[in-house]
């Protein structure tokens, strides 16, 4: 049995970050990358069926779409319990929103046609949520979001889970083998990856595909790919608030004032 | 003494040969006995891995035996047992010798060389020795016995802190009946030794040569006269003598035969772990091996075979029991247990010929000798235990150890779990970002120099509680502000530095104390400095004794000798004596790991405090439980903390002001505690270098800033 694992590298802001010159994104200084904290369950997931498959083989192959420092991310999957790992870069795949990503997600899963493909539910970074079921409509595969729950038995061609529904429902389902499924925080606890294992991973080949070597084109990816494009990225002003003290005139004086002043009449 | 030349002690006199001969079969077969324990316990220790170190066994053997004739580490905190100690061991080694004397005349010198010396003046000085020795050893029995028997300190009761009644391995009992059997065994032929030396003089008065020197033996001729007085015939004493001779002579074989597989081995194993005595066993954790297939220990094979000796040389004393910090507060841990447990389960699974599958050699879980995690992430790595041991076992090693591949399994409390992860992404335990851990200088008004972008004399490495912590950062300040009006060149690293990871590495996670260390090492050797200083004896710790094993060797002292220094200079201007009436407690990575005592307690009297210690002072400080990575794993709720402890222990003192400390985490931990133990307004926590600045304003300016 064979698990692509689909991963981000995200980014959180640090103290004081400034916003890049061209307004749309955040300068990349002021960013700390770190594996997506969704993905590290859903790595977690697939980690546990190989280890509960007995004497059935199981692979599992860790996959993120980003540049260089996303190997450090793939180090961390390494590191777990993931076989292989592989990543896909090229300059022209910038700019690429949650579809373009996907396409090329779904191109790797034909590559390594895996009988399992897992993603984190969303990114903590961009948040669409959008990636994984995406990928699973290009493969025309089906998928389910959100599990807080799985059970696969390697060999077998279809997996059970569960969801959790508004109200505390629980939904209970179950789905042919290819699917893709993105996983809930909380499914299960991701182990801890000492340094000692992440640094014996550094020593693992991580592989680097090229578009090419998905038979994908630069019009693909990238803005010319995608549908939707970020127009800006901004600190909303901050409203102010105010508390009016003293006696009920003196209130009502200052409420006057502020109306006034609002108005531009004072 | 003309005469006495002749005079000597009978041996087999009136003995069969066939006696004779039984007697040496005996003595051999409880020599062959010995020896094969001795090679049983030898076969255990090689079962270990190898310890990695240079033996240097003459220098190493000279410190033992300083050690073992002078008694200094078995006397300290229980004087009297040292004492009693002393006079067992000085008895026993003098009759031993006297045996061996008897040995060499009769058994070697004469057969071989016809050569015979025990005789004459030479036998009686002999005798008179021996009698010493016999009440040396005897004395010391005795307050044993009832230092067992009726004082009954607490530390020798052998409940068990980490195992619960019903528990396979709870029930000690056998331990105590080991002690007293030692006790009655060695009792017994000790004074069956005198009693036999009594009846031989009662036997043989008719012999003048006898007789005449008989007070050469003060404490048996004292004994005849009394047998005689009760109308013991010389011939009743003969025969008395001969049936004694067997019983005294069979039962001191049978305890030699027995050393190796009873206590009494300690008499080896406490030497063997003296002389392989690491005097930084806590202060320098061992580096994993980097060919290891996991780190740390999973198997008692991972220990090596000094610490499976470590394990033997444990006479259940006590001290560390009575010195843990974690016990104290009823936590799951004796280091004392930790160490029987582990020999317990050695002797279990490599006692025998065959080692059994690797399976059963774990060491890890809740069954018959095996350490329960929580045992393991109680401890506080304070190394009271280390400090104290008279046998220097070395405890703390073997937790870290443990916890190192416990750690390798993720098998440790989520949030610690979560700090180690903050700190391998940010540098530091507060999960800040780098950029912040300057952000204490902006209140200052004057700029602190950037070590990394200028020359300095002094490096300041300030520490993350130091640099992070909002209450902390006041004393910082305060630090800085003194540093510069005692006119020191000094910087530091702004976001350069990172936690230096001393408790990393006690916690276990060796992989990201290497990632730390080596990075600050890396920053350090770009900086031009002439020494370090740092508020934190944390990281006094590691980068003083640690780092040179990664290539990072430096000057550093802990910034009470600096000041010290700066005060003895004129260069502090003290403008009043404070008049307080303080303790002070001693942080364990400053006191009993590196032995900074006095400097603290200096700096008070110089301000004019009235120092009051603590009974827990010193080499014996009393842990505040933030030690080896506990500061970042939450305590039990309801249960007593360290601090709380401690906080205690400083409410006894009367009329007690401050509670002084000198290291950011004591002061945390101690602000928490005072007012969690509800002795908040008895008395307050300052660290030492406030108590400075406040002696440095005039009587008038404190008071106007008091009332302002």
């Amino acid at each position: 049995m064979k698990i692509l694992v689909a991963v981000k590298q995200v980014a959180a802001l640090d103290e004081d970050f400034e916003i890049r010159a061209d307004g749309r994104d955040v300068e990349a200084d002021f960013l700390i990358h770190d594996l997506n904290e969704w993905d590290d369950f859903s790595l977690e997931e697939a980690v546990r069926i190989k280890e509960a498959a007995g004497g059935t083989p199981v692979e599992i192959v860790a996959v993120s779409v980003g540049p260089e420092q996303a190997d450090e991310s793939l180090r961390k999957c390494l590191a777990k319990g993931a076989d292989r790992a592989l990543r896909v870069w090229e300059e022209s795949i910038g700019g690429s929103d949650s579809i373009a990503i996907a396409r090329v997600l779904a191109a790797v899963a034909r590559r390594e046609s895996p009988d399992l493909l897992l993603a984190g539910a969303q990114s903590s970074d961009h948040a669409f949520a959008a990636t994984g079921v995406a990928t699973a409509a290009l493969l025309d595969w089906p998928h389910a979001a959100v599990l807080t729950q799985l059970t696969v038995t390697p060999g077998a061609r279809t997996a059970r889970f569960r969801r959790e529904l508004e109200g505390g429902l629980l939904h209970e389902m179950e789905t042919d083998l290819p699917a893709v499924l993105t996983i809930q925080l909380g499914i299960n606890t991701p182990r801890y990856a000492s340094l000692r294992a992440i640094k014996q991973a550094a020593a693992k080949p991580i592989e680097v595909l090229s578009l090419g070597d998905l038979s994908l084109g630069a019009g693909d990816v990238g803005e010319s790919g995608s549908l939707s494009h970020v127009r800006r990225m901004f600190i909303p002003e901050k409203g102010r608030a105010e508390m009016i003290e003293g006696s009920i005139e003196e209130q009502a004086r200052r409420v006057i004032e502020i109306i006034r002043e609002a108005r531009g009449v004072a | 003494m003309a005469g006495n030349q002749e005079v000597t002690r009978v041996l087999f006199q009136d003995f069969s040969a066939g006696a004779v001969r039984a007697f040496y079969a005996v003595g051999y077969a409880a020599i062959a006995v010995f020896l094969y324990g001795v090679y049983a316990q030898v076969r255990k220790y090689r079962r270990g891995a190898p310890a990695g170190v240079p033996l240097n066994l003459l220098p190493r053997f000279g410190s033992m035996l300083r050690i073992v004739l002078n008694h200094r580490m078995i006397k300290r905190r229980d004087r009297q047992a040292g004492e009693a100690h002393r006079s067992i061991f000085y008895g026993f080694v003098l009759l031993f010798i006297g045996t061996a004397t008897i040995t060499l005349d009769y058994d070697i010198m004469g057969p071989l060389f016809g050569v015979h010396f025990w005789h004459g003046d030479f036998y009686l000085w002999f005798s008179l020795v021996l009698d010493v020795a016999g009440v040396l050893m005897i004395w010391g029995l005795l307050y044993m016995m009832i230092r067992r028997g009726w004082i009954r300190p607490p530390k020798l009761d052998y409940a068990r802190p980490d195992r619960a009644p019903g528990d396979p391995d709870y029930d000690r009992s056998f331990y105590a009946f080991e002690d007293w059997a030692f006790l009655w065994t060695l009792l017994t032929i000790g004074v069956t030794g005198y009693v036999l030396e009594a009846l031989r003089l009662v036997w043989l008065q008719g012999d003048a040569g006898v007789w005449r020197t008989r007070w050469w033996s003060p404490v048996g001729a004292a004994l005849a006269e009394g047998m005689r007085q009760a109308g013991l015939s010389d011939t009743a004493a003969g025969v008395m003598r001969r049936d004694l001779w067997w019983f005294h002579g069979l039962l001191a074989l049978v305890f030699i035969a027995l050393i190796p597989f009873t206590k009494v081995k300690h008499i080896f194993t406490a030497m063997g772990s003296l002389m392989f005595r690491d005097l930084k066993a806590a202060q320098r954790l061992p580096k994993e091996p980097a060919d290891a297939a996991y780190p740390g220990a999973q198997y008692i094979t991972d220990f090596n075979w000094k610490q499976l000796l470590n394990l033997d040389a444990c006479t259940k004393c006590g001290r560390c029991h009575e010195a843990c910090p974690a016990r104290a507060v009823g936590a799951p841990l004796s280091p004392r247990d930790v160490i029987l447990s582990l020999r317990e389960f050695a002797n279990q699974t490599l006692g025998s010929a065959d080692l059994p599958p690797q399976a059963q050699l774990d060491v890890h879980g809740k069954g018959p000798g095996q350490v329960a995690q929580e045992t393991l992430w109680s401890c506080r790595t304070c190394m009271a235990c280390v400090e104290v041991c008279p046998v220097a076992i070395e405890h703390v090693p073997i937790i870290v150890k443990m916890r190192r591949k416990l750690v390798e399994d993720g098998a440790m409390d989520p949030l610690l779990r979560k700090t180690l992860q903050t700190i391998h992404k940010t540098g530091n335990s507060f999960g800040e970002s780098k950029r912040k851990r300057a952000a204490w200088t902006k209140t200052l008004g004057f700029p602190v120099k950037d070590a990394r972008k200028e020359p300095v004399d002094v490096l300041w490495f300030v520490g993350d509680y130091a640099s992070f912590d909002p209450r902390n950062q006041k004393v910082t300040a305060g630090f800085a502000r003194l540093l510069q009006q005692a006119g020191v060149d000094y910087g530091i690293l702004y976001e350069g530095e990172s936690n230096a990871g001393n408790d990393v590495r006690r916690v276990g996670e060796e992989g990201l104390y290497e990632v730390l260390a080596e990075g600050n090492i890396t920053t350090l050797s770009a900086a031009h400095f002439k020494r370090i200083v740092t508020t934190d004896p944390h990281s006094y710790n590691t980068i003083r004794n640690e780092y040179p094993d990664f290539g990072g060797q430096y000057e550093i002292e802990h910034y009470t000798t600096l000041l010290l220094r700066l005060m003895q200079e004129g260069r502090v201007p003290i403008a009043r004596q404070l008049k307080s009436r303080v303790t002070f407690h001693d942080p364990c990575h400053l006191g009993r790991f590196n032995k900074g005592y006095d400097a603290p307690r200096e700096i008070l009297r110089l301000i004019g405090c009235e120092l009051v210690e603590m009974g827990r002072c010193r080499a014996n400080s009393f842990c505040c439980g933030a030690g080896g990575g506990r500061i970042w794993i939450p305590d039990p709720v309801g249960a007593e903390k360290p601090a709380q402890n401690r906080m205690r222990e400083a409410a006894r003192i009367d009329g007690l002001q401050v509670f002084v400390v000198s290291c950011p985490k004591d002061l945390t931990m101690f602000e928490d505690a005072l007012k969690t133990s509800g002795l908040e307004g008895r008395f307050v926590v300052r660290e030492l270098i406030e108590l400075v600045r406040e002696a440095l304003q005039t009587e008038d300016t404190a008071v106007a800033q008091a009332e302002a």
